[in-house]
């Protein structure tokens, strides 16, 4: 069981190899690296296995009671949840690094950026393996250094601006993490993951920050502070604003960000689900930071005018999708966005990688002619998409209660899977009307499979793979009780989205039959307004910039009263 | 060896080399190579007298550092006749430092006050360095040979808080810094790469002496001043253009963490020394860095010189590393210290902890500012760019490595047995439960 540890530690030698090389063996000594990532990967899938079948696994090389070294109590823990991890990391580490061993070669700096890609794999590696929670820090600060040192090009300005303003914002999210560690060590007095949560329920503390006026549970502090630590990586609002800079960054490392660092955010919730589980209103306020995250990373990604961005600002809308099924008690389904985000958006960033290189070599590229006509959709194909979203619930809903005994309408839980299962489908629907219909039948087949395909993959999210990751329904059940919100409120929030759907619809097939739809004049011009704003990203930068300016500018102040007095 | 005369020997070594030196003064090779075997003969010296020095405020592997750091600023010197005196001089300050530390009574203090007044004098006679600032530093030293004088012929409690002001002008605390930011701008040759370390240090130990001592009353105003001098010195790092004083007020700033953590809690755990250690040979780690910068380009604006991280990737990596060492990243001695005095059950849950996290993240700010306008960006073309000699590299290595190890190895072998407070400061803004 010991030898599970070396997982996380074999892209240590791809590491060793890559920085080794010179010239020409450099290159013959990348390919070579990649035979510890492959191994890495098995290794992972072995890990799964191993722990699916036996149970989970820890090695501590530290007394969990009294750590001699708080620092760095080291020790490793292997359950499900890390064992998933484990497989997309190193999954994503392993084509991520067989495709930059070609796209960067010639480049500059290509072995110290193999040496880096890799060593952050194996960061990321141990940290979702870790067994504690100052552990899980040592390794999230470290990744933070990473993403510093893949995403800057040493000569390039707008780079190194960017680069400087990425680890501010991630160093600041980080230190409110250690707050977070600070405080739960110092009402709990223990760093491990179960006895935190364990002793959390045992005795509910309150702290007094302000006698009679401010009260907060103890748990609901530490649950916050840790948030904060997970929005800086998991590019929540207001925090988000390091992923556009990072964009100057080679293709590869965007792939690697955006299909893996990313995930850290929603990892650590869903480890610390327990804790979690025990306060309502940092439930309440993950999900809020989740909504306006997804709404404002979808807007930003509407206003770009280039692959990356576009599919920057689309990762934050997503990661706003995964903090949102966090802030519902949807752990589960929050790692299965992940992983499944994590592979679609591996595979747009390298597939864009591939064209902007194209693209550099073939001057005409893009080729492709711009058809601003409209879509001519045949009525059968419209009859059934809309027919198909309107029924859909009912369907489902018939299906569940009689083939899967989920007793919907008891849980909010039940009816956000079945919602989200609505809504992925819908938007699937939504994208295929972009086909042109060669013949309408063809069309609606297409749609009623990828209906298929989406009502069975987010069943068997629901069940099974929840199921994997926390095998005790007790668990569940409390963890979406946890996160209930007001009952008007649901049904207002799950009403008010199908209504904006359907209106889509509604919209969008008025459009291609040629039909105008009469808008209210303050809706075009709010379209209009937005527009700007948007384009300047809600002006945060600026404001960020300002608060900067002011720091300094108080600095400055100081510096001058204290000439002549004090040293 | 006679345990009641240790720490005359270990003081009259290096001071016996200095004098000895004197011979080679003209030949500056010679004189350097002689500092640096003289700087390292109290280790052994040290070794022979672990036994005897169990049980007092330090142990002898943290002792052995101060020689280490001293051998470790005058290797990276390099050789010029502006830096003669430093030779000697380091000496001079190491054996008044080993025997400030080691011995007791009325000698320590006359040790740690001819360390003072050596300071105070170099100081002087030195003013002329461009950008010294020394009659504020010449000041702040006069009040710690004050303090020191006061501590010597009063009796409790104006000797506790005559010490205890002595303390501050060496583990430097806001307002009573200014000989500590002195040391660095208006020290020649090494000597402020040494200063970085060793200052900090006697007034550590003073503290220590301390502790037993001070009451809750006597620890309220250093747990303030703590704080308003990790503002200050946050602040001040921030608008600095000159690597020397960012250097000086990010040690200033991250020792005002110390003074809080020490007042706050009332005791000094060994991660509280690991700390200090770190604090001091990074701050020193990077005056070296800077040093060579100087002995290629001269006394240059920070905004004047950047592009370093091609042309010079030996000097470019140890840098980098002394930043991340500095913000309090892992494994080095500052996240160590800083986590380990954080995750101590006597830690109160106060207010202060933010200014406290504040400053962390403020050294961010500023160190990793420092590391980016050095290393990246076009490197210029009218510059002549050589990377680091040997010794430059096993100086800066050493320091690396130190804090590797400061940062890794159990807390309980670097155990002061420092006794705790009578009390520790109560704060007006407390998490109650």
């Amino acid at each position: 069981m010991s030898a599970l540890v070396l997982v996380p530690l074999l892209p240590l030698l791809t590491v060793a190899l890559v920085l080794i090389g010179r010239g020409a063996s450099c290159e013959r000594l990348a390919r070579w690296g990649a035979v510890p990532v492959v191994a890495a990967f098995f290794g992972a899938v072995a890990t799964l296995i191993l722990i699916a079948s036996r149970g989970a696994v820890t090695i501590r090389f530290y007394e969990a009671a009294a750590p001699a070294s708080p620092a760095f109590p080291i020790g490793f823990h292997f359950d499900r949840l890390s064992a998933v991890m484990m497989v997309l990391i190193t999954a994503i580490g392993t084509i991520i690094y067989l495709y930059s061993v070609r796209y960067m070669q010639q480049e500059r700096g290509y072995a110290r950026f193999l040496a880096l890609m890799m060593l952050t794999v194996s960061m990321l590696l141990c940290m979702v393996a870790s067994a504690n929670l100052v552990m899980l820090f040592v390794f999230w600060q470290l990744v933070t250094v990473q993403l510093y040192l893949l995403a800057n090009r040493h000569e390039h300005r707008p780079t190194l601006d960017g680069a400087f303003k990425m680890l501010t914002l991630l160093r600041t999210a980080d230190l409110v993490f250690l707050a977070g560690i600070v405080l739960a060590y110092g009402l709990y007095g223990t760093i491990e993951f179960r006895e935190l949560a364990d002793r959390a329920a045992a005795a509910p503390v309150m702290l007094t920050l302000w006698p009679g006026v401010i009260e907060i549970r103890g748990a609901t502090a530490v649950t916050l502070l840790l948030f904060v630590g997970a929005m800086g990586k998991s590019v929540q609002f207001p925090l988000h604003l390091w992923m556009p800079v990072s964009l100057y960054a080679p293709t590869p490392v965007s792939a690697l960000m955006h299909a893996g660092l990313v995930n850290a955010g929603g990892f650590l919730i869903n480890r610390l689900a327990p804790l979690y589980g025990l306060s309502d209103t940092t439930l309440h306020l993950v999900f809020l930071v989740g909504i306006v995250t997804v709404v404002s990373g979808a807007c930003l990604m509407l206003v770009q005018g280039d692959i990356k961005n576009t599919l920057g600002f689309s990762t934050i809308g997503q990661m706003g999708y995964m903090i949102m099924e966090c802030g519902l008690g949807a752990f589960a389904l929050a790692v299965f966005h992940l992983i499944a985000h994590g592979l679609f958006k591996a595979t747009a960033f390298l597939n864009c990688g591939h064209v902007i290189h194209r693209a550099r070599r073939e001057p005409v590229l893009p080729h492709a002619p711009h058809t601003t006509g409209e879509h001519d959709l045949q009525r059968l194909t419209w009859a059934t998409g809309f027919v198909t979203t309107l029924l859909l619930p009912l369907v489902i809903l018939l299906a569940t209660h009689g083939l899967l005994d989920m007793p919907l309408l008891d849980s909010q839980g039940t009816v956000v899977f079945l919602f989200f299962t609505w809504i992925t489908s819908s938007q699937a629907i939504l994208t295929l009307t972009r086909l042109r219909a060669v013949a309408s039948w063809k069309v609606s087949t297409a749609m009623l499979g990828t209906l298929g395909l989406v009502v069975f993959t987010y069943l068997f999210a629901a069940e099974t793979f929840t199921h994997f990751l926390y095998p005790d329904p007790a668990d569940v059940a409390r963890y979406f009780q946890a996160a209930a919100l007001p009952g008007r409120l649901f049904d207002g929030l799950v009403g008010g989205t199908v209504v904006v759907t359907i209106v889509g619809w509604i919209c969008l097939y008025a459009q291609t039959q040629g039909r105008v739809m009469r808008m209210p004049a303050w809706l075009e011009d709010l379209r209009l307004r937005l527009y700007v704003p948007l384009l300047n990203r809600f002006y945060l930068d600026m404001l960020y910039a300002r608060l900067g300016h002011g720091v300094m500018r108080l600095a400055n102040d100081v510096d001058k009263r204290a000439a002549g007095r004090v040293p | 060896m006679d345990a009641a005369l240790f720490p005359v020997w270990l003081a009259a070594v290096p001071l016996a080399g200095a004098a000895a030196g004197l011979s080679f003064r003209s030949r500056i090779r010679a004189l350097q190579t002689w500092t640096l075997l003289v700087s390292l003969a109290p280790l052994p010296m040290l070794l022979a007298m672990a036994d005897q020095l169990r049980g007092t405020s330090w142990s002898p592997w943290l002792l052995g550092l101060l020689p280490v750091a001293a051998f470790v600023s005058v290797l990276a010197q390099t050789v010029h006749q502006e830096s003669r005196s430093a030779l000697p001089m380091t000496l001079v300050l190491l054996g008044l430092g080993l025997g400030a530390l080691v011995a007791g009574g009325g000698l320590g203090v006359l040790l740690q006050a001819a360390l003072l007044g050596s300071l105070a004098a170099l100081l002087y006679c030195h003013r002329h360095i461009p950008g010294a600032v020394p009659w504020g530093g010449i000041a702040a030293l006069a009040v710690g040979l004050a303090g020191l004088v006061v501590a010597w012929l009063a009796s409790p409690p104006m000797s506790t808080l005559a010490l205890l002001a002595a303390s501050a002008t060496l583990l430097p605390l806001a307002p009573v810094h200014g000989g500590y930011v002195a040391a660095f701008r208006g020290l020649p040759g090494n000597l402020p790469a040494f200063s970085a370390v060793l200052l900090p240090a006697v007034g550590f130990h003073d503290l220590l002496m301390l502790m037993p001592d001070l009451s809750a009353e006597m620890l309220r105003v250093p747990a303030m001043l703590a704080l308003a001098g990790a503002i200050f010195g946050s602040l001040k790092a921030l608008t600095q253009s000159r690597v020397r004083l960012i250097v000086a007020y990010a040690g200033l700033s991250l020792f005002a963490i110390l003074w809080w953590y020490i007042a706050a809690t009332g005791s000094a755990p060994p991660q509280a020394t690991v700390y200090l250690l770190a604090v001091g040979l990074v701050t020193s780690g990077f005056l070296l860095a800077w040093h060579a910068v100087q002995a290629r380009y001269g006394e240059v604006d920070l905004r004047a010189i950047r592009g370093l991280a091609y042309p010079m990737p030996r000097f470019s990596t140890f840098v980098f590393l002394l930043a991340l060492a500095a913000i309090g990243l892992p494994p080095f001695g500052v996240y160590a210290g800083f986590m380990g005095m954080l995750l101590t059950p006597s830690l109160p849950l106060t207010a202060a902890l933010a200014v406290i996290i504040g400053t962390l993240l403020a050294a961010c700010w500023y160190v990793l500012g420092l590391a980016q306008q050095l290393l990246f960006g076009g490197h210029r073309s009218d510059l002549r760019y050589r990377d680091l000699y040997p010794a430059e590299t096993a100086s800066l290595a050493l320091i690396i490595v130190l804090l590797l190890a400061l940062g890794v190895l159990p807390p309980r072998l670097l155990d002061s047995g420092a006794p705790a407070a009578s009390g520790h400061a109560t704060e007006p803004f407390t998490w109650t439960r």
